[in-house]
């Protein structure tokens, strides 16, 4: 199936989650800053959100009884409401950090090893 | 088709009521956290928020029990996102008591102090929340959300000390990796949700079930074994599994020692409990949804969600045809999907394994649609098993240069972690077994395992918190010669360790036996043979500790002042280590209290 001759369909919005979530991934293994990580995150959680918002359309599926409704977008409301309040307990936690080590370079963090 | 408006209200409605009052016991958690919050603001300091806690703890746990040990059928709440029934109760009454426990510890060995305490107990009963939440879980949304509700407490739990570098350091590293992993398994959610249609675990179990008979296209199979994996590393790491295990012995060593008991216990038996609903919900579809009466469907359809009708009464009609589907020998289709799973390149021992637990082929109708499901459960058997031996292994070699007692206990609860998990790919090996006894056992000894573990590990994390208080050190020189300086904390420290190796007159040998037992019914016999070669492994560091306590001199002549029974710390120690010969024992009506709930898990 060649994308760029398909209308657009699930599919499509699929392959844009899928590359938000890469780049998310990639975020999350290379960077040593704290803040880069959690934005690497939220990169993830959002790829996640339009895979939901996606597969809760009747209009883009093949089979409209497929499709997740209201079910799909709900969750995407709640995981944009779950991503604020986690992303708010990490940067309290990397300032706590910040307090104690003066930097919030997340490979300064290796007192703990064995 | 959809109902009108004013009854989709009405059914609305009753259903949350009727839901609420199920729900008590997480509504009383509820209640005691927005009365601790308030309450602060207006006594401020003055106010004991650990009898509070306690208080609030203690009448949740009553209305749970209250909920009654047998008997519960199961049924669906909240339109279907939470499901209640005797393994839920079972759960909730165990993660109730444990948190009675742990509020009782934490006052006593003083961890949050009076200026800490209310937002200490605010995450703590927080995360017990989600966790009872994770064991009810039955709809995706509410699996993530859960997920969400029990681990991000759990973050600011460890960084609770927060002028220490090592608590604000195992912190951040909880919060980055556990962020991530929750991330990761949104994703899998989105994918396996999005490919079945439905996030509604039971709907979407059925849909798996016509897509298996169907024969799926190669692209499908992959996304799904994919979700399916993504979905498995948000647990794994719930549950510390190897290869997503490198945060625990960081967090337990960082935070204090009392969190260390809160992870090691609630945290995993949440996660172990959810792991079954997960799987078992997903390759499991009872009977009665599987003969598919049309009266049957509309009348479940009246109980459930408006917009959930919509799609159950659009499965009826996918229905239809199926029943021709099934006529024919279903053989050849399933065969094509078994071989995507079994090319996994990790599986290939476990394979064989899972092989001999596949039941007689029957040809009737409900029955050849359970067998479709045989790959499914296949696969995740399989990855839960490798996922058991890798951890247990990992955690019992880990264990052995450790000088930190809680960094060694930390690897203690991977090892254990790993032990826990097997009778989970036990019980999903076997659920496709006519009967479900079997798969029932598997489960009831892994619940039997999980309430045993409760007061094996609690008391060593209680034993580890009083030491550290007394002589302000946490490594293991500081227990050299223990046994002189107070002969009844080495007593009891000494039987808690015998009991986590699984020496027999105590507790840990009859949980071990069971579980091991459940091992040799689902035919996974190489998974056993490592189990036991485990137990073996873990020997030689538990005894380290023992040795140091019983046969080392004393750095320091003077004794600690913590005579067992002599005060209430010592008769808390009591309370928690008395149990591990008693059920050691007399461990038939727990495990039966077990079975009895596991029953419901597989209606």
């Amino acid at each position: 199936m060649n994308l760029l001759t398909e209308p657009v369909g699930v599919a499509h919005y699929m392959a844009v989650g899928a590359v938000l979530f890469v780049c998310g991934a990639v975020c999350m293994a290379t960077k040593r800053n704290a803040l880069g990580i959690l934005m690497g995150i939220e990169l993830v959680l959002n790829g996640a959100n339009v895979n939901f918002v996606a597969f809760s359309s009747r209009y883009l599926q093949a089979d409209p009884s497929r499709a997740l409704g209201l079910d799909g977008q709900l969750i995407s409301l709640f995981v944009i409401v779950l991503a604020a309040a986690e992303a708010a307990v990490a940067l309290a936690i990397a300032l706590n950090f910040y307090n104690n080590f003066s930097t919030i370079d997340v490979d300064q963090a290796d007192e703990l090893q064995g | 088709m959809n109902p009108d408006f004013p009854t989709q209200i009405d059914l609305l409605q009753t259903d949350t009521l009727a839901s609420l009052k199920l729900f008590a016991p997480e509504l009383v958690l509820c209640g005691t956290i927005v009365l601790v919050l308030l309450l602060r603001i207006m006594f401020g300091r003055r106010l004991s928020t650990s009898l509070l806690a306690f208080v609030g703890s203690a009448v949740a746990l009553g209305l749970a029990i209250s909920q009654g040990f047998s008997g519960i059928e199961r049924q669906e709440i909240f339109t279907g996102m939470l499901v209640f029934d005797q393994f839920a109760v079972f759960m909730r009454i165990f993660l109730l008591a444990f948190l009675v426990l742990f509020v009782f510890m934490t006052a006593r060995t003083g961890i949050p102090d009076r200026e800490d305490a209310p937002d200490f107990y605010t995450l703590a009963l927080g995360a017990t929340l989600g966790m009872c939440l994770m064991t009810t879980a039955n709809h995706l949304l509410a699996v993530f959300l859960a997920v969400e509700m029990a681990s991000v407490p759990s973050y600011a739990l460890s960084g609770i000390l927060k002028g220490r570098r090592q608590s604000s350091e195992a912190a951040l590293k909880f919060a980055v990796f556990g962020a991530g992993a929750a991330g990761v398994m949104l994703y899998g959610i989105s994918l396996v949700g999005g490919m079945l249609g439905s996030v509604h675990i039971p709907t979407a179990a059925v849909r798996l079930t016509d897509m298996m008979l169907a024969g799926p296209s190669q692209p499908t199979i992959t996304v799904l074994a994919l979700g399916g994996l993504m979905i498995l590393v948000g647990l794994a790491f719930k549950l510390s599994a190897v290869p997503f295990q490198f945060w625990a012995p960081d967090v337990f060593e960082g935070a204090a020692a009392e969190i260390g008991g809160f992870l090691s216990v609630a945290s995993k038996a949440a996660a172990l409990a959810l792991l079954l609903r997960l799987g078992i919900g997903m390759c499991y579809v009872p009977e009665q949804s599987l003969n598919a009466e049309p009266t049957e469907v509309t009348t479940q359809a009246a109980r459930k969600l408006p917009a959930q009708v919509a799609s159950l009464r659009a499965n009826e009609h996918d229905r239809q045809p199926f029943a021709l589907v099934a006529l024919q020998e279903p053989e050849a289709d399933v065969q094509a999907p078994v071989e995507a799973p079994a090319a996994e390149p990790q599986a290939a021992g476990e394979a064989k394994a899972a092989h001999e637990a596949e039941p007689a082929a029957v040809t009737t109708g409900p029955q050849t649609r359970q067998q479709a499901l045989e790959a499914v459960r296949r696969y995740l058997a399989m990855l839960v098993a490798v996922l058991a031996v890798a951890t247990a292994t990992f955690g019992n070699l880990a264990a052995y240069r450790q000088e930190n007692i809680k960094r060694l206990l930390g690897y203690s609860t991977i090892a254990h972690a790993g032990y826990m998990m097997m009778p989970a790919a036990a019980a999903l090996a076997l659920t496709g077994r006519a009967g479900q006894d079997d798969a029932t056992w598997a489960v009831g000894t892994l619940g039997f395992y999980i309430v045993m573990y409760l007061f094996m590990n609690l008391s060593a994390f209680l034993i580890v918190a009083l030491i550290r208080n007394q002589t302000g050190s946490e490594q293991i020189s500081a227990y050299r010669g223990l046994l002189k300086r107070s002969p009844g904390v080495a007593l009891c420290f000494s039987l808690v360790l015998l009991s986590l190796i699984g020496i027999p007159p105590l507790v840990g040998f009859a949980a071990k036996f069971a579980i091991f037992s459940s091992l040799a019914e689902a035919g996974m016999i190489v998974v056993l043979i490592i189990a036991g070669l485990n137990t073996v492994l873990s020997l030689f560091y538990y005894l380290r500790v023992i040795r140091v306590m019983t046969l080392e001199e004393p750095a320091v002549s003077e004794p600690i002042r913590m005579p067992v029974l002599a005060s209430i710390n010592g008769f808390f120690v009591l309370v928690l280590t008395l149990p591990l010969l008693v059920f050691g024992i007399f461990w038939e009506p727990v495990l039966n209290w077990a079975l009895t709930s596991a029953r419901t898990l597989l209606y």
